[in-house]
């Protein structure tokens, strides 16, 4: 199987590769991390990478306002079920936080520095 | 069978109404709660026996698909049954938050058993996982505040993995559904199967299993394993069934599942990591069937449950990790040995147990070359519970010489618990009475010789369990990193060695 580049670079991929490269540095942060606070914020930047692959892939359709309507501007919309989903996956990306939070502040009184080090013993 | 969408709609959102009800009125809704929970596993039993199927749409046309069927009844049966235990069985020790969220459990649960659309499965194994956490953090020191952290950590990012999984199969498909699936990419499958293998506890990405069982509460721990860890199988179990290279990808990751966690089950001294080690491997052997999986992972959980409920009080000088657990008072000790050796031998696969059955029907459902992987696992897996038995009965012969008054006195009367564990104790033995085709002489000399040679072998491994001879893998590095390295795997498999 070979692999024809030329034929992968579309305006397609090409949208997505900043929420892709996001998605890397999260991950890389997530692996690479010393303390709970670092892990909880690459945490973030995956879940806000994530939701943009999500949106941008709905987007491809696309990218007027999903209103039923005979007007011409409306005609070209994009797809609003993934974006109504998307919105649970948001709600649930803060509730994450939320707890983890949480969690932090009540570790934090033991082991003021969060170190993964510490806490893992 | 009552078949009616508003039924079922009420079947699945009644638990969760009452939990939050319950933060209102707490002890009024208590026994309404014990009701309903025994009121679902009685209609889920008899559904099983009488094969009922259903499928239904939340709002209609365009909506949510949902679907009562085989997969679903067993685990809702396990589930509910397994709550009903834990919460009957630890009632004097509970506070009122516990059995609410428990209730909320239920609903995320049967949500994540029954729906047929990605995202569904995806909103329950959340809200199945926020649960989990509570229940785990339930204890409130340090070590258990940490794995609840690495749990919701490891658990978060698989669920966000299985959301870009899920996505890219959006975008050649159009539907969320799980049986237009099959026109999805591979990556797009891998990603998803290895979210759902996080949540499920299977190896390499099951590492969390051990430190959160031996870290958490007992009640908490129990309900863990019998139910939380099976939200995961049935959407296995449905996407192998439809598809035939997911279906051969689990059995390379259920037999490395079943095999290597067994291995560190048996060099394991520590009770509580011994049981998550060797939930892992069963699980493993569960997803090697489709067809039979979710059956198998009822047995196994309500047997967990058991065995978690009446694993031995911990000696007073090792406070290190069982500051908090203790098995239930106002049972007397003999009931309590009777029902863990019965619930160790059915996890054994003895004949006569409920565990046996269930062996038998995976057994018929394996490919050749998979039955010799799943006979090692057996002989390992008995091992496993050969120390286990030994143990628990060495510490109740040890008091009872030694006559402690609070351990042995059988408390005045007949209460609530004892009724309860004598009847699990009776339906492990009776459920093995409904299959009688099961009995014949290869099947029963086979499982009987797997026991008998796993007491010689325990005897051959007693000397090498040293204290640190296994080390617990604790570093959350481990466990976060778990899913890439399956999600890899299953790449390679289904691109270049097609197994």
């Amino acid at each position: 199987m070979r692999f024809k580049i030329i034929e992968l670079v579309t305006l397609d991929t090409v949208i997505l590769l900043p929420a892709i490269v996001l998605l890397i540095i999260g991950c890389f942060g997530i692996l690479n991390s010393k303390s709970l606070i670092n892990s909880l914020f690459s945490l973030d930047v995956i879940d806000t990478a994530t939701i943009s692959i999500f949106v941008l892939i709905a987007a491809t359709s696309g990218s007027q306002t999903p209103i039923l309507s005979s007007a011409k501007r409306y005609a070209d919309y994009s797809d609003p079920y993934p974006q109504a989903i998307i919105l649970t996956a948001i709600v649930i990306g803060f509730g994450t936080q939320a707890l983890l939070c949480t969690i932090a502040l009540r570790l934090s009184r033991s082991t003021p520095l969060l170190k993964y080090t510490n806490l893992e013993k | 069978m009552i078949d009616s969408p508003i039924f079922f709609v009420v079947l699945t959102y009644l638990p969760a109404t009452l939990g939050f009800l319950g933060c209102i009125k707490p002890k009024f809704i208590f026994p309404i709660a014990m009701l309903t929970l025994l009121g679902i596993s009685g209609i889920s039993l008899r559904a099983i026996f009488s094969g009922f199927e259903t499928t239904y749409k939340l709002m209609w046309t365009g909506g949510i698909e949902f679907s009562f069927d085989q997969y679903t009844f067993p685990l809702l049966f396990g589930a509910s049954l397994s709550l009903l235990i834990v919460l009957s069985l630890y009632r004097d020790k509970l506070s009122h938050y516990f059995y609410q969220i428990c209730l909320v459990l239920l609903t995320a649960l049967t949500v994540s058993f029954s729906s047929q659309d990605l995202i569904s499965i995806y909103i329950a194994l959340e809200l199945t996982g926020f649960c989990a956490f509570i229940l785990i953090a339930d204890r409130n020191d340090n070590k258990s505040l940490f794995h609840s952290f690495q749990y919701l950590i490891g658990g978060g990012l698989a669920m966000l993995i299985y959301l870009i999984g899920v996505v890219q199969g959006f975008q050649f498909s159009g539907t969320f559904l799980i049986t237009d699936l099959s026109t999805a990419t591979t990556p797009a499958l891998c990603l998803i199967v290895a979210g759902l293998l996080t949540k499920a506890g299977i190896f390499i990405c099951g590492l969390w299993v051990p430190n959160i069982y031996s870290h958490a509460n007992r009640q908490t721990a129990a309900i863990l394993s019998g139910c939380v860890t099976c939200a995961g199988i049935a959407p296995i179990a449905r996407l192998s069934v439809s598809m035939e290279p997911i279906r051969n990808s689990m059995i390379v990751i259920g037999i490395l599942s079943a095999i290597i966690a067994a291995l560190y089950a048996v060099f394991e001294r520590d009770d509580g990591r011994a049981l998550g080690w060797s939930s892992v491997s069963q699980l493993g052997l569960a997803i090697l069937s489709p067809s039979h999986a979710c059956i198998y992972a009822m047995q196994h959980g309500l047997c967990k449950t058991l065995l978690f409920s009446t694993l031995s009080s911990p000696n007073k000088k090792d406070t290190r990790h069982f500051s908090e657990q203790e098995s239930p008072t106002n049972v007397p000790e003999w009931l309590l040995v009777a029902i863990f050796v019965i619930a160790s031998l059915s996890i054994m696969g003895l004949p006569f147990t409920s565990g046996f059955i269930t062996k038998t029907w995976l057994k018929g459902d394996l490919p050749l070359e998979a039955s010799l992987i799943t006979s090692t696992s057996t002989l390992l897996t008995a091992t496993v519970y050969a120390r286990l038995i030994w143990a628990r009965v060495s510490i109740y012969r040890r008091n009872i010489s030694r006559v402690r008054p609070h351990l042995i006195a059988i408390s005045s009367g007949i209460n609530v618990q004892t009724i309860i564990l004598l009847i699990s104790g009776i339906l492990i033995i009776a459920f093995s009475l409904s299959y009688p085709g099961a009995y014949y002489y290869d099947n029963i000399q086979s499982s009987l010789t797997a026991i008998v040679l796993a007491s010689f072998l325990y005897t051959s491994v007693a000397g090498l369990q040293t204290e640190n001879f296994v080390k617990p893998v604790t570093k959350t590095l481990d466990l976060v990193g778990a899913p890439f390295v399956v999600a890899a795997l299953l790449l390679a498999n289904l691109f270049y060695f097609k197994i």
